[in-house]
């Protein structure tokens, strides 16, 4: 959580840093919502999986529209089909036999390729144990605010997923990863999505909170392809995923759909095996989750016209997100969702008020400077400020760092290492 | 017996169960060799309602997956081609070279590299050191006569992404000097499938056109190809020995066509392994719908991966209608005993089926016949060992390849229709080279050892394994309980004698089978002899094929008086063997090499042990001194001399061959030099049947044609 303020302004940190700091003994779930991640995995080789990497570049360009930045997602990807000789569109993907889409675009950072995907690493991502060389970007950098969605594709049976044709993933591992994960306060919430065969059985060793699962078949159903592409020669998509594709595809980053409108949203005949979601791990209502709580990136960012304008304007205050004004299949049910969603949003700021009392003294500071309305004379204003806080800030934090290695902190990190 | 004699040693002490079982089975080695045989025939028989659908093993291949490409505007180049190619025979002087030229010049306008590969014919010798050898270790070409040579025209196209390392051969024999339309067809159906993957993106191995000059046969034309692909040369030595050659005519053309030629050059080209081959040939043969016959069968019985009779079988019924045939013994589909014997299981499996709707047994009479035709010429052609086509020659080097023979419904001179054909041949091409390129290994996931009843059916090893099992299982029990009967023989008087007789009696008695052993090595002795005779026999200059064969029939036969006469002491009378029990151990002996021979032939060529079995198997154990059976004159013992002599007939090689070409080919115009030519096919073939034959089956026939005739 350190590391990943650490590239703020250091006002940011010694604020936050007070705030968190007093926040810290409530327990994970009264925790925020910080950020959003994303951990895309397809684990099966060879050009006939073509419809696994497509599955999972699919899954990838929705939650990237929907607002995970490209840094927030790890995408693993067992074989490169777009340059497999066989493919008959060289360095294109698609996931549909029209070609309309290719999803092998420009912006398509892949960041365990090959054999890179294999239980080691993806055990590494999860729990965060990487070699020092491992690049930032390799790395899930996720806290205890984050909701992360974790997608899996390939080859599955009872209670394992294969992982590269030559190791297979089973639940108990899954759910020991799961559970380091929690204990090291990597996730908020997490919701595993899981489309091979057998799905449901991967999760029956879960037990960490907060945890939600869905799988495209019950313990002795298959998953299968959607359509085959007769011109590329191989099925291009999983149903189960092809049919999640075409429910977020009706959605934008700011529509509210719910959880259990997706969960609910697969039809068995469809899939031609039954969708599965595990809730009982989970505390909150499905209904009153948005998919883009998890599909999507909560994070709110105000646009400015002047760069430093960002300092300041930076409060808990919630933007107030416009909603788009065609809402889709249940309007009562997404009014109701919508209007709750915004009540939780403003007792956490009350919670947070009440937590933290250099807010408000913030809040007013920030109204004053509002005012006025020489931006130059802010700016001179600001950085003079920013001089003395500097300097406090710097003293603060390597007192803070002495007392982290000496205190729990400190303590509790060694252990998980 | 030793078990017996321990027993009476120290009484309280109990026989392991397994040995209990050994002299249980020993004892009654009548009733089990009656049993056994019997079920081994008759599972035999059941093979063709054991018989499994095919499936594609291989997830890869996923054939038929991808829409054809193949178009009418390929198909109409592949009509320029196979017109010009027709046209140039009207001058038959200079076709040959003209239409290799044709050929060249065409593939080379596709992008193709293109190269000539020049070849001498070998003749078919036997060679009696070369069998199981590779086909390249030590036949060098020595001396070939510049004269006749054949020339292979190769086209190789890269594949655009691919690493280089492997490579699909697609072969048309082609016979330049007398061709006609048939043979121009293949061509055009090759041609127009070579045109379309010049231009495909999405191939992942390279594609190898073979036009194989088959003047000189399909076979050694493909063969010599396959010689210099793999065996890399790389001194100059083989160029000058081929430039050597080159006559007048040659350089000319080099001089007149020279800008082609440069391009068209005699450097071999080679690409990587190859994943799969596919001959192609066209013939016409009146059938009623559109045919492919499929040939499949490689030297000793190998056969090419299922996967790839499955890819091209689905392909050509799912995809383009044809109508796909294996071969079959057709005299079979009108026997009567068939008929029966499928309607008994007919009602057999719907009996079955009324107690338990599950199981599945049993299939229609005219699928029996249909299964059991089929499976009788798969067992044959596996059997000889010889190749069905120019496909064997991949086999060879572990190169998965079938002969695909298609047969129109009418006649090519209709032009529409030609061009129907070719469209339809070429997609099916087309899509077994797209379903082998997806092909990530070499075919490994299905069977490599499997018998077809139909082009969709097939029963694997593990099903025909138990037909030669329960026919060979009699034989060591038999062997045994002929050993065990003999040291039970002696009689009570000797027993008595030899009580005081000193310790060298009991030592000699103990190790009296030795006696028949060393008959039974003199025996297989001049068994490899027998099979070494028709070296020398075919040295002999202007001999017809019957004198060879009478030629050989008395040598053997000379040679047996000769070796019996040097080596057959009498043995027996040193260590005083009673005649009757000498019979019975000779009969052991001979039984016990037989079961070596056959367990040891199986796991060369399954096919030949299991019908080596069916006739050897019932005469071995039969046999029994005729004067024992006749002296005693009852109607039992009549009979099985009777059996005897019938089975003796029958299993003697050259009988068999004869009565089995009479039942399926008619008697009429059979004479002796049939069976010399059959017998040279197989060794020209280097088919370990003929080694089997020799050195096997004939010395066990001997044997026990001894035993029939043993003075006792």
């Amino acid at each position: 959580m350190y590391g990943s303020l650490g590239s703020r302004s250091p006002v940011m940190l010694m604020f936050l840093l007070l705030c968190t700091s007093i926040a810290f003994s409530a327990s994970a779930e009264t925790t925020l919502h910080t950020n959003n991640w994303a951990v895309l995995v397809c684990t099966s080789r060879f050009w006939f999986n073509y419809r696994h990497m497509a599955n999972t570049l699919s899954l990838y360009r929705t939650v990237k529209r929907l607002g995970i930045p490209d840094e927030r997602i790890i995408l693993m990807l067992a074989d490169d089909m777009a340059c497999n000789a066989r493919n008959k569109y060289p360095a294109q993907v698609f996931n549909n036999e029209n070609h309309r889409l290719n999803l092998y675009g420009d912006n398509v950072e892949v960041d365990y390729r090959g054999y890179e995907v294999t239980i080691e690493n993806f055990f590494r991502v999860l729990t965060g144990r990487h070699e020092t060389a491992v690049p930032r970007s390799k790395r899930l950098l996720s806290d205890e605010g984050s909701h992360i969605l974790l997608y899996m594709t390939g080859h599955g049976g009872d209670e394992f997923l294969k992982f590269q044709d030559s190791e297979e993933l089973q639940s108990h591992d899954l759910a020991d990863a799961v559970k380091q994960m929690k204990e090291k306060r990597r996730f908020k919430e997490l919701l595993i999505m899981v489309d091979t065969c057998q799905a449901a059985t991967l999760f029956s060793q879960l037990h960490s909170p907060g945890v939600l699962a869905i799988g495209s078949s019950k313990k002795g159903e298959n998953s299968y392809s959607h359509h085959l592409d007769s011109d590329v020669g191989v099925s291009v998509v999983d149903r189960f995923t092809y049919y999640t594709l075409a429910f977020f595809e009706k959605l934008n980053m700011y529509d509210n759909a719910s959880l259990s409108s997706l969960f609910t949203s697969y039809n068995p005949n469809l899939l031609m095996s039954t969708a599965y979601y595990r809730t009982d791990l989970y505390q909150r209502n499905l209904e009153e989750v948005p998919v883009t709580n998890f599909f999507g990136s909560v994070m709110e960012t105000i646009h400015t016209d002047y760069a430093y304008k960002i300092l300041s304007k930076k409060t808990f205050e919630k933007v107030k997100i416009k909603m788009p004004s065609e809402e889709p299949v249940d309007h009562n049910e997404q009014r109701s969702l919508q209007n709750s969603n915004v009540q939780d949003q403003t007792s956490d700021t009350k919670t947070e008020a009440q937590q933290c009392p250099f807010t408000s003294t913030w809040n007013s500071f920030n109204k004053k400077m509002e005012k006025i309305e020489n931006i130059d004379s802010l700016v001179s204003y600001g950085l003079l400020i920013m001089l003395p806080l500097l300097l406090i800030s710097t003293w603060l934090s390597r007192f803070w760092s002495s007392d982290e290695t000496n205190g729990g902190f400190g303590g509790m990190s060694n252990r998980c290492k | 017996m030793a078990g017996t004699k321990v027993q009476s040693e120290v009484p309280k002490t109990r026989q392991r169960p397994i040995v209990r079982l050994g002299v249980l089975l020993i004892s009654h080695s009548l009733l089990v060799s009656v049993v056994c045989c019997t079920a081994g025939v008759l599972a035999l028989l059941l093979l063709p309602v054991l018989a499994k659908n095919t499936y594609i093993s291989e997830n890869a291949l996923m054939p038929g997956s991808a829409s054809s490409m193949l178009s009418n505007q390929e198909v109409s180049e592949a009509n320029k081609l196979i017109k010009d190619i027709t046209s140039l025979y009207s001058k038959p002087s200079t076709a040959a070279i003209e239409s290799r030229r044709l050929i060249a010049q065409y593939m080379s306008n596709l992008g193709a590299e293109v190269n000539y590969h020049k070849f001498h014919p070998q003749p078919n010798e036997f060679h009696p050191l070369h069998f199981f050898s590779s086909p390249d270790a030590g036949m060098i070409q020595e001396n070939f006569s510049c004269a006749s040579y054949g020339v292979n025209t190769v086209g190789v196209i890269r594949a655009p992404r691919g690493d280089g390392k492997e490579a699909i051969v697609l072969m048309t024999p082609y016979n330049s000097v007398n061709g006609d339309l048939q043979e121009a067809l293949p061509l055009g159906i090759a041609y127009s499938v070579f045109s379309l993957l010049t231009q495909v993106t999405w191939l992942a191995k390279d594609i190898i056109w073979l036009v194989a000059d088959s003047q000189y046969g399909e076979y050694a034309a493909v063969a010599a190809w396959l010689r210099d692909y793999h065996t890399p040369v790389f001194s100059d030595l083989s160029s000058l020995n081929t430039e050597l050659c080159h006559d007048g005519s040659y350089i000319l053309d080099l001089k007149e066509n020279s800008n082609l030629e440069r391009k068209i050059s005699y450097e071999f080209r080679r690409s990587g392994t190859m994943a799969a081959a596919l001959v192609l040939k066209v013939v016409y043969r009146n059938e009623v719908e559109d045919t492919l016959s499929i040939f499949a069968e490689a030297s000793n019985g190998q056969m090419p991966n299922l996967d790839l009779i499955n890819i091209v079988n689905y392909l050509a019924v799912h995809r383009q209608g044809y109508h796909v045939k294996v071969e079959k013994v057709w005299s079979l589909l009108n026997s009567k005993w068939l008929k029966i014997l499928g309607e008994i299981f007919e009602s057999l499996g719907k009996f079955v089926k009324s107690l338990n709707p599950d199981w599945k047994f049993g299939i229609p009479v005219a699928e029996y016949i249909e299964g059991t035709a089929t499976l009788a010429s798969s067992l044959y052609y596996q059997a000889i060992g010889v190749p069905t086509g120019p496909h064997g020659a991949f086999r060879d080097y572990q190169v998965d390849a079938i002969t695909l023979e298609i047969s129109p419904r009418v006649s090519f001179n209709n032009k529409d229709r030609r061009n129907d054909f070719l469209l339809q041949g070429g997609r099916l091409i087309e899509g077994v080279i797209r379903s082998v390129n997806n092909l990530l290994e070499k075919f490994h996931q299905s069977f490599f050892l499997y018998l077809l009843t139909s082009p969709s059916k097939f029963v694997s090893v593990g099903v025909y394994m138990i037909a030669f099992a329960l026919l060979v299982a009699p034989l060591p029990v038999v062997a045994a309980s002929l050993y065990a009967e003999t040291l039970n023989l002696i009689p009570t008087s000797e027993k008595e004698k030899s009580a005081a007789d000193d310790e060298l009696g009991s030592v000699l008695r103990s190790w009296k089978w030795l006696n028949s052993a060393k008959r039974v090595f003199i025996v297989h002795l001049w068994g490899a002899m027998v099979s070494l005779f028709p070296y020398f026999i075919s040295q002999i200059p202007n001999c017809t094929p019957t004198t060879n064969f009478h030629v050989w029939f008395l040598l053997s036969v000379f040679s047996l008086v000769i070796l019996k006469w040097i080596l057959g002491s009498p043995f027996s009378q040193l260590c005083g063997l009673q005649p009757q029990e000498e019979w019975a151990i000779l009969k052991s002996v001979t039984i016990s090499s037989f079961f070596i021979g056959l367990c040891l032939m199986s796991v060369i060529n399954f096919a030949t042990a299991e019908i080596g079995a069916l006739l050897m198997v019932p005469t071995s154990l039969m046999a029994h001194p005729l004067k024992l059976d006749v002296r005693g004159g009852r109607f039992l013992r009549f009979s099985r001399a009777i059996c005897n002599l019938v089975l003796g007939v029958i299993s003697f090689p050259p009988a068999t061959f004869f009565i089995l070409k009479g039942m399926f080919e008619g008697y009429s115009g059979i004479n002796a030099g049939d069976f010399w030519n059959w017998v040279e096919s197989l060794w020209a073939w280097n088919s370990a049947t003929y080694l089997y034959i020799g050195m096997v089956h004939l010395p066990c026939w001997v044997l026990c044609v001894h035993v029939l005739l043993h003075p006792c």
